[in-house]
């Protein structure tokens, strides 16, 4: 059968790369192989029976690439680290295996690309860092920009003006209009900027200020105080970037 | 995911589009925002004998958002201000089949109508608060 002797050396290939990246541990689902009941040390693939094992529920997206809590990463060693962990549990390795390491391949992969997916991103890092680190997103919800309301109402209006008016044909109203858009979206495209670089300052201070805690042990209060402001940063931009999409949208 | 049918109904023909004076005092204005979307919701009330009399609203957002602040309008309409409180986003999850995902454009809705009900209600004991005042200084 050239097939499964085929399969079979993929397996083999695939279990000798997983081998050397077992050097790294991480948190499993369980002490114990769930196949042959030995005791599993942090490592992916039971060392008994090379099965591969769950990763634990408890896991975080940070501690599954082995990387602080910090929001400034080594882009080059997630994409590595992503690369190294995705031979070691991707489906398709699995294929000809049993159906209980087939969902746990299928688990763990799905898992490791969420959290490759939401690391990667500064703005998604940044909110799943306050959601970790606030339990509930609620607990430090913002104040509500009442003048950025204000701002998103008064420039729907403008383009539902302007949509009414563009297929009407050239006229001096639309033009008029279009120029004040055009300021309207230079405007918001540089607020925008400046809100991207204070989240950036923000991602410094709560850098220091975790390699400094883990010092001096515990900085509870001005740890809220930071993921509280970035809190806010990050919702303020949502609704300005919104309204630059809008904008981007209706004149094209 | 597909939206349900009574979403796309108020998404194609949404109920009582549109604005009323903010500052009247018979008005009460709601506006809303969600972080995590970005979506913003105003809805206001036209009140008459402690009576919602109308209602109107305008959303930036997503057809559920669009759709639950519709279904809003159209609930609050006859509701005294007392029934208009007891609306929740629950009730709004269930008559629309928001999917888990869409539960927040609910929520939008609800703390919606309780600001414009706040803004009313505020308005409402100002105007009584205020000729008293005047009464006590001159």
């Amino acid at each position: 059968m050239p097939e499964a002797s085929e399969a079979e050396i993929m397996e083999h290939q695939h279990q000798a790369q997983a081998t050397t990246a077992t050097s790294r541990e991480l948190p499993m689902a369980r002490s114990m192989c769930w196949h042959c009941q030995s005791e599993v040390t942090g490592e992916y693939l039971c060392g008994q029976c090379v099965k591969v094992q769950p990763l634990s529920r408890d896991l975080d997206y940070f501690a599954c690439f082995q990387l602080p809590r910090l929001l400034n990463i080594d882009e080059q060693y997630l994409e590595k680290t992503f690369y190294e962990l995705s031979r070691t549990f991707h489906p398709d390795f699995y294929s000809t295996k049993d159906e209980s390491e087939k969902a746990i391949s299928l688990g763990n992969s799905a898992f490791l690309n969420a959290a490759y997916r939401t690391l990667k991103d500064p703005i998604q890092r940044a909110e799943y860092l306050i959601r970790l680190e606030a339990g509930a997103v609620k607990d430090i919800r913002s104040n509500p920009p009442a003048d950025l309301f204000e701002e998103v109402l008064e420039l729907q209006e403008t383009l539902e003006t302007f949509r009414q008016l563009a297929p009407k044909g050239p006229s001096s109203d639309l033009e008029a209009l279009r120029k004040k858009l055009q300021a309207e979206r230079e405007h918001l495209e540089k607020r925008q900027a400046e809100m991207e670089t204070s989240l950036q300052h923000k991602f410094n201070e709560w850098d220091q200020l975790q390699e400094r805690a883990a010092l001096s042990g515990q900085a509870r209060e001005e740890k809220n105080t930071i993921l509280r402001e970035m809190q806010e940063i990050l919702s303020n931009r949502t609704y300005v970037r919104n309204m630059v999409n809008d904008l981007l949208e209706t004149m094209g | 995911m597909a939206y349900s049918e009574k979403v796309i109904d108020h998404y194609n023909n949404p109920r009582n589009v549109g604005s009323f004076q903010k500052d009247a005092e018979d008005v009460g204005t709601g506006i809303v925002g969600a972080p995590e979307c970005g979506d913003v919701m105003k809805l206001q009330i036209k009140v008459e004998n402690d009576t919602i009399v109308d209602a109107k609203f305008k959303t930036f957002g997503c057809g559920s958002a669009i759709a639950s602040s519709s279904l809003a309008t159209e609930w609050l309409k006859g509701k005294s201000l007392e029934e208009a409180q007891k609306i929740k986003n629950t009730d709004i999850v269930q008559e629309l089949n928001l999917p888990p995902v869409k539960i927040h454009c609910s929520v939008l809705a609800e703390d919606a109508i309780k600001a414009a009900l706040g803004d009313y209600q505020k308005k409402a004991t100002d105007k009584k608060s205020k000729p008293a005042e005047a009464a006590a200084s001159s």
